[in-house]
């Protein structure tokens, strides 16, 4: 097991190193760089000059070859259109930001989400289901920007009870949470009533309800179990949407999240914030799915046996 | 036979959904008020009530679409970081608006006067203190300017320097930034040298980078000076509080300021909103005191909003076509001025601007005056005399299309024209542009044109390389002077990358540029402009516009735009 894992590691890392080698080779070669964006046709030697500051004027290469000994340190720079930012810290700062709501939005909308994937799966077909599944289908397609400006319409415009927008205090949470949390309700909901339907028809199911068992000890001991393992797949990426998909909601709701940035730089061609972001996705993606290899070996020991042969 | 009832209940749901979305403008103008009535047009304290008197809590929530990129003024000069600047830090003047018109104010000088020659300005300092009860000296302006011209500063506005003397030099490396035009005679008296008299460099001086620093405060700071709100320093009606990146930023009353005793506005608190549907909940839930408009049906929902009070203002930002002077096609003038021609301008502001905007025929934007002279108001409107003219010889925009062909032996079938226009976005928007002026040449001049849409930095770098035939930009003036926006197509700096090349153009605006007389300059400058347009370089479609609204019980707020009041003169009166 302990082989398995950092043989997973060792991958992982060398995983990483691609990922930034080729993000940053065809980040350069994108035309338009961080100064025409600041400002029309600037005169050469003031472009020289800002050039040279940032090192932008060294053959890309070597620009390279300097990002990766500062990556070895764990410096990965300050970002070129928001002079003196540090990097790493303004990615620390907003990805927790960003963590705290879609945690909470996440963990509440998966909780819903199994329940009534649960009460989907055994009223097959009878007004519970029909339900959840008009539920699950209106939080897929619903887009989020429609969601979040009918909250704010109604909560902060005519109700008067809620911010429109803004940060810093536990009544900004509200509504952002409450908008997130949609996705994975319908998600979830849907994830895991197929899963247990899946299940139910299972040979070891027959067998138990032939060997007497109640529903209830079937459902909770049998059936759930088996049910959660592809829900774990989906939770891994629901982990990394936290911080990709939430940057519409940032967006409206003026939360500092990461999801700015992530899209920003892209635009302004803030080379360091682009990697930066990259490096932290990348890496948050690559533990997510080795987290859940893990958790899988716990779960099903079908799986633990098939690696340790 | 159940989906049937399910689906039914579900088309009642998402229809009511709907009612609610349409349901509110009637409810807007039952809002109770005691607002006076409105004008539109006067910018000054509207005349209250008597039983109104100024809140005791002056506070103001405001917002801006982006956040500052920093606050260092040797760094970044964006318009965001620039609007926090210029309320937190004080120059050596401040250009005001009082009474609706352009006044230089003191700032951190009291009192300044220039030589005989207007090369040789001096500035003499009043008592403003920083945030932390430093004096500001001349020797701070002295540091602020050598720093910006350093070249491993990498300051990306430092070429607004230029008119300090020994700049190039400086900014090549090539001499000691010592040598740059600026000396502290003493504690409080400052000394700056130009190159050569330029008379707009007092309004030039209202720019950030014109701005004192201290040393002991960026050497502390190093890299992070300007970027954190505790690790920059203040001496201007305002200190930043607290800056939440990309959410929040709160001004707080400076008490060392040296005018403290007249600024009203003790609180103000401005959000960062990227979207406008936030940004229009906001200010209808009153989480804001004003917002800013960009479409015909949010202008008239609030107009007809009795609590709020309409503000407009014509700022200095100009969109335009403009042709590659050495293209096969473009090199033509007539070809060029027959493109330009066949373009109705009030059609286009209606069709592609929402009618929001104000229709331009000449380069020099609306607002942008010669001392008291109104430079638009003398020049004329050039487009649409070029036009009278032309219908008055009896010819068409496609006649002159049709000499120009000739002349350029391209034949005379202007549907055989392989015409490309290059657009810098690839939105509705920019969608809608293209379209419209496809239908415009089609009809009126038979050509069918080609559009080319790719994002700013391709478009850019296509430009620099004269890789296009005909383009859309939009151009802003720093500060209020012709010379600002007529020496960008001094072929010396080409910064639009048009590559028209004249001689006597650039003389005449080296000339106007150093030019103390008033009346000499303004013939200067419109000769030059006619030059421009004789030649049919651009094709001036629009100048910006801002239409605001604020709560009625908002007061103080300048409206021309290369005002720098900022909140200081602000004050809210019956604030519910």
């Amino acid at each position: 097991m302990k082989k398995y894992i950092f043989k997973r590691c060792l991958y992982m890392v060398f995983t990483l190193f691609i990922v930034i080698t080729i993000t940053f080779f065809l980040m350069k070669a994108v035309p338009g760089d961080p100064l025409t964006k600041m400002a029309k046709n600037l005169p050469e030697q003031t472009k020289a000059n800002f050039y040279a500051k940032y090192d932008l004027d060294k053959p890309v290469f070597n620009q390279y070859i300097k990002y990766m000994g500062n990556l070895v340190h764990l410096d990965l720079g300050e970002s070129v259109v928001y002079a003196g930012r540090s990097i790493s810290e303004t990615i620390s700062t907003t990805s927790l930001v960003s963590a705290s709501v879609g945690s909470i939005a996440l963990v509440i909308g998966m909780t819903i989400g199994i329940v009534l994937g649960i009460v989907a799966a055994l009223k097959k077909n009878r007004w519970p289901d029909y339900i959840v599944m008009i539920i699950a289908i209106l939080g897929i397609t619903i887009p989020v920007f429609v969601l979040a400006s009918l909250f704010q319409y109604v909560f902060a415009v005519k109700m008067n009870v809620l911010p429109a927008s803004g940060w810093g205090e536990a009544r900004h949470f509200v509504l952002p949470i409450i908008v997130l949390g949609f996705g994975p309700i319908a998600t979830y909901s849907r994830y895991l009533k197929s899963s247990m339907l899946d299940t139910l028809d299972q040979d070891y199911i027959l067998t138990a309800r032939a060997k007497g068992l109640s529903e209830r000890k079937i459902i909770s001991k049998h059936v759930l179990k088996n049910s959660i393992i592809p829900v774990v797949t989906i939770f891994a990426s629901s982990v990394v949407g936290i911080f990709t998909g939430a940057f519409i909601i940032e967006r409206m709701f003026s939360i500092p999240g990461i999801g700015f940035y992530f899209i920003d730089s892209v635009n302004n061609n803030d080379y360091t914030m682009i990697l930066g972001t990259t490096i932290f996705y990348a890496a948050l993606f690559i533990v997510m799915q080795l987290l859940v290899d893990i958790v899988y070996v716990i779960i099903d020991p079908r799986i633990k046996s098939s690696i340790m042969k | 036979m159940k989906m049937k009832k399910v689906l039914s209940l579900l088309l009642v749901a998402a229809m009511s959904f709907s009612l609610v979305a349409c349901g509110n403008n009637e409810d807007e103008g039952k809002k109770d008020s005691n607002a006076t009535s409105e004008n539109p047009t006067e910018n000054t304290e509207e005349t209250a009530p008597v039983e109104l008197t100024e809140d005791a809590d002056q506070y103001y929530n405001t917002y801006m679409a982006s956040d500052p990129t920093s606050l260092d003024v040797s760094l970044r000069s964006d318009s965001y970081s620039s609007t926090i600047i210029s309320n937190v830090m004080e120059g050596l003047i401040r250009l005001e608006e009082i009474d609706g018109r352009y006044v230089v104010s003191a700032g951190d000088a009291q009192t300044w006067e220039a030589n005989e020659a207007g090369t040789v300005w001096t500035f003499h300092l009043g008592d403003n203190k920083w945030s932390d009860g430093e004096a500001v000296t001349a020797d701070q302006y002295v540091y602020s300017l050598q720093r910006s011209a350093n070249p491993e500063t990498g300051c990306p506005n430092s070429f607004f320097l230029e008119t300090l003397k020994n700049y190039s030099a400086i900014s090549k490396g090539e001499m000691e930034i010592s040598e740059l035009g600026v000396k502290a005679l003493d504690g409080k008296t400052l000394e700056i040298t130009l190159e050569k008299p330029h008379p707009a460099f007092l309004e030039m001086c209202n720019g950030s980078i014109y701005y004192p620093q201290r040393q002991d405060i960026i050497e502390a700071n190093g890299d992070q000076y300007g970027s954190e709100a505790d690790k920059t320093i203040y001496n201007g009606p305002y200190v930043l509080e607290s800056w939440t990146h990309n959410s929040k930023l709160v001004l707080k009353k400076n008490p060392n300021y040296w005018n403290a005793e007249n600024v009203k506005m003790e609180t103000v608190n401005i959000s960062i909103l990227a979207d406008t549907a936030t940004v229009e909940n906001s200010y209808k839930s009153g989480d804001l005191d004003m917002l800013g408009v960009s479409s015909q049906e949010a202008k008239m929902a609030f107009h007809a909003d009795d609590s709020s009070k309409y503000e407009y203002s014509v700022n200095s930002s100009v969109t335009f076509n403009f042709y590659n002077t050495k293209d096969v096609l473009f090199k033509n003038a007539k070809i060029r001025k027959a493109f330009s021609l066949a373009i109705d301008h009030e059609d286009i502001n209606e069709m592609c601007f929402g009618g929001l905007r104000v229709p331009v025929w000449g380069w020099v934007a609306p607002n942008i005056s010669v001392g008291e002279t109104n430079f638009r108001e003398a020049s004329g409107e050039i487009l649409l005399n070029q036009y009278q003219e032309l219908i008055e010889s009896g010819k068409t925009a496609k006649d002159l299309l049709l000499e120009g062909m000739a002349e350029e032996g391209l034949g005379d079938d202007p549907s055989t024209l392989d015409v490309t226009l290059s657009l810098a976005g690839t939105n509705d928007w920019f969608k809608t542009y293209g379209e419209y002026l496809q239908e415009v040449y089609s009809t009126e001049l038979g050509v069918t044109l080609k559009i080319d849409f790719s994002d700013w930095g391709i478009f850019s770098s296509n430009l620099q390389s004269g890789d296009y035939q005909m383009g859309y930009m939009s151009w802003g003036a720093y500060y209020n002077d012709p010379y600002d926006v007529l020496s960008v197509f001094n072929s010396e700096y080409d910064q639009v990358g048009t590559g028209w090349v004249n001689e006597e153009f650039n003389t005449l605006i080296k000339e106007a540029g150093s030019e103390m007389d008033e009346q000499v300059r303004l013939e200067k400058f419109k000769q030059a402009e006619k030059l421009l347009f004789d030649e049919a370089v651009v094709c001036p479609l629009a100048a910006g516009t801002s239409h605001s609204f604020y709560k009625d019980y908002v007061y103080g707020y300048s409206t021309l735009s290369f005002s720098s009041n900022g909140y200081k003169d602000m004050y809210t009166k019956g604030r519910k």
